[in-house]
């Protein structure tokens, strides 16, 4: 399995899918077709867990900004890493600078709604 | 019978559970989506406030700029006082009844007292020089209307835009006699035949160092004669028309 990595542009994170473990995305996310972007990243992911998985992996976000579309894709991605919690070693760090208001709550939100999941609020 | 029954028990149970669970997935989608919503809605809203404010930053930042300018236009020429406020409204008043929107009216307010801007170019011995110029004096002044446009003249903002039109052809005569393009009539911009109005009636009911404050009479005469020769008809028009306001205009910002 090889690493994946995606620029960043303007609309889109820098994405660095990492067989050693590590998956990182970092920057803004308002992509026109929100699903059809992200669809590589889900599979890759999705492959990972299946066949390559290391002992443990680290989740590291840092989206300073997003629409609702992303959000949404966001919930979709942490019910992947839940459906493979159980048998994975995940950490995730949900990274946000002090005065972005809106990403320390969609941290927050997460959270709470992935109770299984070992999510870390990370002020920068 | 009892076995049977039994059966389609277990059968019935096993599809309420797979009901459930579908039902219970549905409902934490739903939550999931009206969390985002409300999410969404908070931020647009704080995005819409941050935008707003913004605006009004660069609108404030705008005016302060056009303003500051326009006192340094100002405090370079032998025009005192509130000349250039007075002129403001003037101009306002003009656009106003000249039919412009109301948006172009407040521009053009904040941009007309930059009229004179140019003078910041002008030596100093020949702006501040007492009494009358000579032929090569007035040449050297009547550069400043140039010399304004081709300070401004760069700029994309509309406001500043629209400074440089005035800046450039606020010396121009309806007739084609004026500086420094000789342009004539309806080829003269619109601002520039307001203010070239505005700035006139102003200097002229003012008292300077080289010449007595004219008495209304005298004005309105001369007015008179030049509408259609230095002045838009339909300006001069407008002025009589409104005389009224704008002798109030003048009462209310006097010089002191």
């Amino acid at each position: 399995m090889e690493n994946l990595k995606l620029e960043v542009t303007k609309y889109t994170p820098e994405i660095i899918l990492d067989v050693e473990g590590t998956i990182s995305l970092v920057g803004k996310s308002y992509p026109e077709n929100t699903f059809e972007f992200y669809a590589p990243m889900m599979e890759w992911i999705a492959e990972y867990f299946e066949t390559s998985a290391k002992e443990k992996t680290v989740v590291n976000m840092e989206i300073i900004y997003f629409n609702s579309s992303s959000s949404k894709l966001f919930f979709d991605f942490f019910d992947l890493l839940e459906e493979n919690s159980s048998e994975n070693k995940i950490e995730i760090n949900w990274i946000y600078d002090e005065e972005n208001e809106s990403a320390e709550e969609a941290g927050e939100d997460f959270i709470e709604d992935f109770e299984d999941l070992n999510i870390k609020l990370v002020v920068k | 019978m009892e076995h049977h029954e039994s059966k389609l028990i277990l059968e019935i149970e096993a599809l309420q559970e797979n009901f459930n669970l579908i039902t219970s997935k549905f409902i934490k989608d739903a939550r999931r989506q009206d969390k985002i919503m409300a999410r969404s809605d908070k931020r647009q809203r704080k995005e819409y406030d941050e935008l707003m404010a913004l605006k009004i930053e660069i609108e404030e930042t705008q005016r302060e700029v056009v303003f500051t300018m326009g006192s340094i236009g100002e405090s370079r020429s032998k025009e005192t006082g509130n000349h250039v406020k007075r002129v403001a409204e003037y101009t306002y008043l003009l656009a106003k009844y000249v039919g412009l929107p109301e948006k172009e009216c407040e521009m053009l307010k904040q941009a007309s007292p930059m009229h004179d801007i140019g003078k910041v170019a002008i030596p100093d011995a020949v702006l501040n020089k007492p009494g009358r110029f000579n032929e090569e004096e007035r040449a050297i002044m009547d550069t400043h209307a140039q010399l304004g446009y081709d300070m401004l003249k760069y700029s994309n903002r509309s406001l500043l835009k629209m400074a440089a039109t005035v800046a450039y052809e606020h010396h121009e005569k309806y007739n084609g006699t004026g500086y420094p393009n000789q342009t004539a009539g309806e080829d003269i911009h619109i601002y520039g035949r307001i203010t070239a109005l505005a700035d006139v009636f102003d200097a002229l009911g003012s008292e300077r160092v080289y010449k007595e404050a004219w008495d209304d009479e005298r004005i309105f005469k001369m007015f008179k004669e030049e509408r259609g020769e230095h002045f838009d008809p339909k300006l001069i028009d407008i002025f009589f028309e409104n005389l009224d306001e704008f002798l109030a205009i003048r009462d209310s910002m006097q010089d002191h």
